[in-house]
């Protein structure tokens, strides 16, 4: 047994580089071969309506997963990204939907309800994780029982709120997002894209993103380097409110209301593709770009459930195998790392 | 910090205890309290069985007490093992899991409290009173329409239907799904079943999209919850389909299914008769509780002519299940109208 590395099995440069853009893309490497396999074993699989459904299905949750993403890489999490999401959807609900519960605000000129509608759910969203953000930063309190706590509380409130009672009828701007398209592709879609391309930049590119890595992987030696830990974490929380509630606005778009289950069964989901995307439970690593593989990744998977007409009790088999094959091929994608890199 | 969460700790216990179920007080001037084990609040059927349950018990003399077993069987054992212990007059249970409340079912009797079970029919130990409106029924009626409107399209009973059921593991829309294939047996339609995974509207919504793509030529979707209908006809309107163009049936009545047929979305809407069910407990409450004998026969509940037998599970009625079109959708007899009978109801002499 020896813990020194043997310098002949060191790669050359260029064998490396190719090596480390393997190992950081093997998700999507995973993703492609899944996508191949169905298309050539199931039948009508292959098809862009079949690819559009995948991207435009895999919204909430991979608006969710950045949220979730930014708290687990500051060293923390947000348990409540599922109910925070399904409050934003049911407060604009209840405020322009017509049916049900619903008060059906009618605002001059009409289109003003879109941004209304989004502003609400995204102010929604941030207040919820600025009171997550509060009592895990200021009061030291751990952030799996905060956000637990919240996870319920809120879901909570879309119960009371609603008295039960599912919304409906939202008025036609605000159905916008679900129904119309750019260059064939829906505007869910389109958002999905945008906030990870968004999220993505502000990671890998700006000194907010890094603080946030660096705070996940050593918070005491980030603080000494003169990092404002507090406001950086804090403002990841809120970001992943906020992200929630945007989430919550497009799936009140796609479902044309909000009932008090919505969006039930999304944190697991958002879980799993973070993992899957190889963002480290530990904090201080992951990127977005593997995350919305493997919310493509898990999309995919439901959906050729869905297009093969298997029994739905295997999708929750799937994920879960997916996750633990995830586990371990990260532990194996270390261990390369240390013998080869 | 430490004053910061005692206060928290105070205020979260004052709240528990102003909200409280439990009030002895007011139950002073009732014949008794009965307790309503309701198996989840997520669900516009069962939130409006809570007010029914409590309006019509009231007409009759009962305070009613709802529990929410946030549709985990644990929990709603856990409800009933504590609600033995508060003196009830009764339980009317709508179990979480058939198999899984059995035990405590057994246990309340035997402490001498009636079992009264509220929608979700219990055939594996004996109860003191069944009112169902039969979920294989719903299947049975639902499964009539659909014939009836693949005839009116395509001259004959065929043609390809997709079936969205609620979460697998609800037996009551399995229970439908067995009323509904069962009769359709033997009809040349082809039927494509999936689930929507713990009844949620967006899964239900995605199965439709996919689906659509690979049948385009499917000619009805039935979904076992109106809840799930308002997601699928928001991916047929995004798809930029017009309303009828693919047909949909749901069921249970709830509101959103009668404003989907007031639309032309929805075609027909198979009604679980809330408060003909929640009436008929309370009908009979007075003769549960007394430990009287229910004499078989038919009876007139809100209007419905329901029959009442003595099953091996105990006294069992039911109530038929309604079927709602276009042109009695307004009828103030469905509880998707949410108009509850305004004549109080009567204790059967």
């Amino acid at each position: 047994m020896t813990a020194i590395t043997d310098d002949s099995q060191r790669l050359g440069p260029r064998r490396r580089a190719v090596l480390e853009f393997a190992l950081d893309n093997l998700v999507w490497l995973i993703l492609l071969v899944v996508l191949v396999v169905f298309s050539l074993t199931i039948p009508r699989f292959f098809q862009i309506g079949i690819l559009l459904n995948i991207l435009e299905q895999s919204t909430f949750v991979g608006v969710i997963a950045v949220g979730l993403s930014l708290t687990l890489i500051a060293g923390h999490m947000d348990l409540s990204v599922e109910s925070v999401m399904a409050l934003a959807a049911m407060i604009v609900a209840l405020t322009f939907g017509t049916g049900g519960a619903g008060s059906g605000l009618e605002l001059t000129p009409a289109f003003l309800a879109f941004p209304v509608s989004l502003a609400m759910a995204l102010t929604v969203g941030a207040l919820i994780g600025l009171f997550n953000g509060t009592l895990v930063v200021r009061f030291g309190i751990n952030a799996f029982i905060v956000t637990l706590g919240s996870y319920i509380l809120v879901r909570g409130m879309v119960v009371a709120l609603s008295g039960g009672r599912s919304v409906y009828g939202l008025p036609d701007i605000l159905r916008v997002m679900a129904v119309e398209r750019i260059a064939g592709v829906p505007l869910t879609a389109w958002a999905l894209i945008l906030t990870f391309t968004v999220f993505a930049f502000i990671l890998g590119r700006t000194p907010f993103g890094r603080h946030l890595m660096m705070i996940g992987g050593n918070a005491v030696a980030t603080y000494r380097a003169g990092i404002d830990v507090k406001r950086t974490v804090t403002i990841a929380f809120v970001l992943s409110g906020a992200l929630a509630g945007l989430a919550g606005w497009l799936l009140a778009s796609r479902t044309a209301g909000a009932t008090a289950n919505l969006g039930i069964g999304m944190l697991f989901q958002a879980f799993a593709a973070v993992v899957i995307g190889g963002v480290s439970l530990k904090g201080g690593q992951g990127r977005l770009s593997g995350v919305f593989a493997g919310v493509l990744l898990l999309t995919s998977i439901q959906t050729a459930i869905n297009v093969m007409g298997m029994p739905p009790h295997y999708t929750q088999m799937i994920q879960g195998s997916l996750v633990l094959l995830a586990v371990l091929l990260d532990a194996l994608k270390g261990a390369v790392r240390r013998r080869y890199l | 910090m430490r004053k910061f969460l005692r206060l928290c700790a105070g205020a979260v216990l004052a709240a528990a205890i102003a909200v409280s179920p439990i009030s002895p007080a007011s139950a002073q001037d009732t014949k008794g309290t009965i307790y309503y084990l309701v198996p989840t609040l997520l669900d516009e059927f069962q939130t409006g069985s809570v007010s029914a349950i409590e309006k019509f018990m009231g007409d009759v003399g009962y305070e009613v007490k709802s529990l929410d077993a946030q549709n985990r069987t644990d929990l709603q054992l856990n409800q009933l093992d504590d609600v033995l212990n508060l003196d009830p007059a009764a339980l009317i249970i709508a179990a979480v899991d058939f198999d899984a409340i059995k035990p405590g079912i057994e246990k309340a009797r035997e402490a001498g409290v009636p079992v009264m079970i509220f929608d979700r029919q219990i055939t594996s130990t004996p109860s003191d009173l069944t009112s169902v409106a039969g979920t294989v029924e719903i299947g049975e009626l639902a499964a009539g329409e659909i014939k009836r409107l693949l005839e009116e399209k395509n001259g004959s009973a065929t043609g390809k239907v997709l079936q969205i059921l609620g979460d697998p593991g609800d037996p009551y829309t399995l229970d439908i799904q067995k009323g509904f294939e069962d009769t359709m047996a033997g009809t040349d339609v082809d039927i494509i079943t999936q689930a929507a995974m713990q009844w949620e509207a967006s899964n239900a919504g995605s199965i439709a999209q996919d689906q659509l793509l690979t049948n385009p030529d499917i000619d009805l979707i039935f979904v076992h919850a109106a809840h799930l209908a308002v997601a699928v006809a928001a991916v047929l309107e995004a798809q930029g389909k017009a309303p009828g163009e693919i047909m949909l049936v749901s069921s249970n009545g709830a509101p959103v299914g009668l404003d989907l047929i007031r639309k032309g979305w929805e075609q027909v809407e198979v009604e679980q008769p809330l408060y003909a069910q929640a009436a008929a407990l309370a009908m009979f409450a007075d003769k549960v509780v007394n430990g009287e004998e229910l004499t078989p026969g038919t009876y007139e509940v809100t209007g419905l002519p329901s029959t009442l037998t003595v099953e091996e599970w105990g006294p069992n009625i039911k109530i038929p299940g309604a079927v709602i079109t276009a042109d009695n959708v307004d009828d103030p007899k469905f509880w998707g109208n949410l108009q509850p009978p305004a004549e109080p109801v009567s204790p059967v002499e």
